[in-house]
């Protein structure tokens, strides 16, 4: 019987970012939701414990004020959710989150099989807390993967790579980084909404936490990229193809040719 | 005073949007131009429990505060207010009097299985020769042994094509007036009820729509609902809760509209630059998100009133017939914007105008809410 960890990003729904009157993006209006790519973590680890049995928990670190993720992703299924939280826990590095998430993981009382994640965040989708995990807590990864068949002590893994699939074999505990292809992650009814307020919640606070995780970047700025539109319609006869070339290349799109 | 949704209020909103994204959004134009009846959506709206939304879990609902249930009515219909219809008809206009005046054996029998979406209901009281005049039906309900016998007939009963339960309303006694109104729950294997014509309409298409026909039909005592004579009041109260689900739906219509709007105007170029760019559409814009806001506020404090379990008649119906009026004016407002393109087959906003429409008519016109209001105010 399976233990499930599923790890998850409570990110700016990107849907929601404006542009600011300078260079700058408004953030003041904008919504959260759970990182795509970790929707289908989520997903997949209530799918196995569906066939398997066992159970699955949620991760996730974040800002006190999080709440709402929490029962987001309860409501897709796992019994209960481990909650890292601080004020400080603001845009942190994926080096960071790694480090956080591998202090609890590693050194609590937390059972797992397989942990899942996402195979990045859909903010900064930097591919990276899922292999620094399995690094930290010295278990096998595999990232990128579209396919999961669980075993009695291994998973075998589909990992799709560019030039085609990988078959992996992994023992466990092991990490996965699962691929938007794995699955559709079902969408919560009403009664999983409602359900999710009350399942359990462990809160785990800083003073908790005994290693520093200072960051390794520092961010200067963010700013909108411009799109401007020119209103031209151009048809697919060659005369307006090569009107369009012309134009490009003046703009300095493309390169001409020498 | 706080105008905040829970969480638990915006991840349902969330997740509604995320369902019409997915089930129904596909389906929007065939439906309206078929008018098909989309039973494999309202099957999956009664999956993820929301068929029976207001309603106690003992009863098969999911528990929530009619506020939450209007919120979800906006979302749906924003996508399909045919959809959204079908199912604030199920909820508000059947299940709703069986709740709310239902014996507990009613309830067991009629409303658990409403409420968890295995079956359908209509409500009927509508005559050719009674609309807003309740009281002017003629159907009959005449007392024969343990069995009432019914005659006459019930039109523009929506759901009724597709309706497993009806609550349909008959006088028991003619000479007492509004007071020997009755309501009685009828299914559909009682070989008394036939379906008779079907109506097709102008907009909300896919919501089906039929003449209800009721000759010799037996109905057992047990299932008269609430007392003998209580029929205008059920059937008035029944409204009130009705009314806020379709001023739900005329601001998901509105908000429809107005997304329509923004992304077309942003879109179409003319004299080298966007429409949006011109005083003009900026100023139908900013009114619409004007008046959808103040629809909204209107229609939610209504059912936050309810949900307290305050009188909340004349809200309701200032948010019915607010909501209902701006909807059609901006949906109108939407293909203008949208010019000659809106007018046609293709683009939402031509099936919102025509959708839009209804919703100043059935649950009481707009000049129902008018006199509810006024009755209200001019005490």
């Amino acid at each position: 019987m399976p233990g499930i960890l599923c790890c998850f990003k409570w990110v700016v729904d990107e849907a929601y970012i404006r542009a600011g009157t300078g260079k700058e993006l408004d953030l003041d209006w904008v919504d959260y939701k759970i990182s795509d790519y970790d929707r289908n973590a989520i997903e997949e680890a209530v799918r196995l414990q569906e066939k398997h049995g066992g159970n699955v928990s949620a991760i996730t670190v974040g800002k006190p004020d999080d709440t709402k993720g929490l029962k987001d992703a309860l409501s897709r299924g796992p019994e209960k959710a481990y909650f890292i939280n601080d004020s400080s826990f603001d845009n942190l590095e994926p080096s960071q989150t790694a480090a956080i998430l591998a202090e609890v993981i590693g050194g609590s009382s937390i059972d797992y099989d397989l942990i899942i994640c996402g195979e990045g965040s859909s903010d900064l989708y930097a591919r990276q807390v899922g292999p620094r995990l399995a690094a930290k807590l010295g278990i096998p990864c595999a990232a990128f993967v579209q396919k999961i068949e669980m075993e009695q002590d291994k998973i075998i893994v589909e990992r799709k790579i560019e030039d085609g699939v990988e078959v992996l074999e992994l023992p466990l505990p092991a990490l996965v980084t699962v691929l938007p292809d794995i699955n559709s992650p079902r969408i919560p009814g009403l009664k999983d909404t409602l359900s999710a307020s009350k399942k359990p919640v462990i809160d785990i606070g800083l003073d908790e936490l005994s290693g520093s995780f200072d960051p390794c970047l520092r961010t200067i700025s963010i700013s909108k990229a411009n799109m401007e539109r020119n209103g031209v319609k151009l048809s697919s006869e060659p005369q307006d193809i090569s009107s369009l070339v012309d134009a490009l290349i003046k703009q300095g799109v493309i390169g001409g040719v020498k | 005073m706080d105008f905040k949704l829970t969480e638990e209020q915006e991840l349902i909103r969330e997740n509604m949007r995320e369902f019409t994204r997915k089930y129904v959004d596909p389906v929007a134009v065939e439906i309206d131009e078929n008018s098909r009846y989309p039973e494999e959506v309202i099957k999956k709206l009664a999956e993820g429990d929301w068929m029976g939304m207001p309603y106690p879990q003992e009863y098969g609902g999911a528990g929530v505060e009619y506020l939450t249930y209007a919120i979800v009515v906006e979302e749906l219909s924003r996508s399909c207010a045919a959809t959204g219809f079908t199912l604030s008809c199920h909820t508000s206009l059947a299940s709703g009097p069986i709740y709310n005046y239902g014996s507990e054996d009613q309830k067991k029998k009629y409303l658990v299985p409403l409420a968890k979406g295995q079956k359908i209901g209509a409500f009927g009281v509508t005559e050719p020769g009674a609309g807003t005049d309740v009281g002017a039906a003629t159907t009959t309900a005449v007392l024969d042994g343990d069995t009432y016998v019914l005659n006459g007939t019930k039109t523009f009963t929506s759901n009724g094509p597709v309706a497993d339960t009806f609550v349909i309303f008959a006088f028991t006694d003619k000479s007492l007036g509004p007071k020997g109104l009755s309501a009685f729950i009828i299914s559909k294997d009682n070989p008394g009820l036939k379906v008779g014509q079907h109506f097709y309409k102008m907009g909300i298409r896919a919501s089906q729509t039929s003449e209800m026909i009721l000759k010799d039909c037996r109905v057992p005592k047990e299932d008269l609902l609430g007392k003998e004579g209580q029929g205008m009041q059920i059937a008035m109260a029944t409204f009130d809760h009705g009314r806020i689900g379709i001023a739900a739906q005329a601001v998901g219509i509105a908000q429809a509209a107005m997304d329509e709007s923004i992304s077309y105007a942003k879109q179409r170029i003319q004299f080298g630059k966007p429409i949006s760019k011109n005083q003009a559409i900026q100023w139908m814009i900013a009114d619409m998100a004007t008046d959808i806001s103040a629809a909204r506020f209107l229609t939610y404090h209504a059912a936050y009133l309810k949900d307290q379990g305050k009188p909340f008649s004349k809200e309701a119906a200032m948010a019915k017939v607010f909501a209902a009026e701006m909807a059609n004016k901006h949906a109108s407002k939407a293909v203008q914007i949208h010019g000659g393109n809106g007018y046609c087959k293709g683009f939402k906003v031509e099936r919102l105008m025509r959708d839009a429409k209804i919703t100043e008519i059935y649950e009481g016109t707009s000049e129902a809410q008018r006199m509810v209001i006024a009755g209200n105010v001019l005490r």
